[in-house]
């Protein structure tokens, strides 16, 4: 009752209000877009998976395993894929794009010389995974800056209340 | 017209399962640095908390990664260390594995999300 007084005397305090269902409607589509995202990571995790499978039993159990991966004695080499920050309208954005170093490496060389198939199937997935990945991320960081700012206007509607009710009495 | 300017480019790393990380590692993001650093950890049932925990934080803690992917039953054993990482950069994401399909309700930031629609709150 006393807040819809104080919405009608003050256009401020209505402003405030509007721009937070505007707010908590966009938190609202971004939830949903970040796990409509990670449901793309899964099904992409979980085809990746499968051709990983098909190449271990190909290949041996052992042969596509952890204990293929380069360790700290491994000689040291660039990631072939690196994301980059770009800055768009004041929006900062995740992009993947690929490394330019020279010392990069093809990962399927860990696993031997001829692979099979599926290997190949494998990486071209993963590697599909990881633009999902970033369009997460950017996501997240959206919903990051909203939910900040919801709670910055929540903080600022308290304070103009209080004050208001103060002045009121 | 769109402003772009691009910064030179950073790393995502991983702690994960084996599959999650020789995946992702195929797909090209791994990297072991001059200090011979590398921007992935490998989980399985043998790997105490405290390393997960360890390599997180060297990973937050290093200039070179923008991303650190985790696998969510991974993030469940250090939940306390990623809800308190609150900082942008870097943006950990948790993603699902092949054995833990995806949870919404374990997300740190999908669960910081939904606490804005506290009941006190929306008496205000």
């Amino acid at each position: 009752m006393t807040e819809e007084k104080l919405d009608k005397n003050d256009p401020q305090y209505g402003a405030v209000c509007e721009l937070l269902d505007k707010l908590t409607l966009k938190q609202l589509v971004l939830m949903e877009e970040k796990m409509r995202c990670e449901l793309n990571i899964e099904s992409s995790i979980n085809s990746g998976s499968i051709h990983l499978a098909k190449s271990r039993y190909i290949m041996g159990h052992k042969s596509v395993s952890a204990t293929q991966l380069p360790t700290e004695n491994s000689p040291d080499f660039s990631a072939s894929i690196i994301c980059e920050t770009e800055d768009e309208d004041g929006v900062q954005q995740l992009k993947v794009s690929d490394n330019d170093a020279e010392d990069k490496v093809n990962p399927i060389k860990w696993f031997g010389v001829l692979v099979p198939q599926n290997l190949h199937r494998a990486q071209a997935i993963f590697h599909n995974a990881i633009n999902y990945i970033v369009e997460c991320v950017n996501v997240q960081k959206q919903l990051d800056d909203v939910i900040y700012n919801i709670h910055l206007l929540k903080r600022y509607k308290s304070i103009q209340l209080t004050s208001q009710k103060k002045d009121q009495t | 017209m769109a402003l772009h300017a691009a910064v030179k480019g950073k790393l995502i790393s991983v702690i994960g399962d084996e599959d999650t990380c020789v995946g992702f590692l195929l797909g090209g993001i791994g990297e072991i640095n001059k200090n011979r650093h590398p921007n992935f950890m490998v989980v399985d049932k043998n790997t105490a908390v405290s390393e997960i925990e360890d390599c997180f934080k060297r990973f937050v803690k290093r200039d070179d990664i923008d991303i650190i992917l985790i696998n969510q039953n991974v993030a469940e054993m250090i939940r306390h260390v990623i809800d308190a990482h609150t900082a942008p950069v870097p943006a950990v994401l948790e993603i699902p594995s092949k054995d833990h399909p995806y949870d919404a309700s374990k997300d740190s930031i999908l669960r910081r999300a939904k606490g804005m629609f506290n009941p006190d709150d929306l008496v205000r």
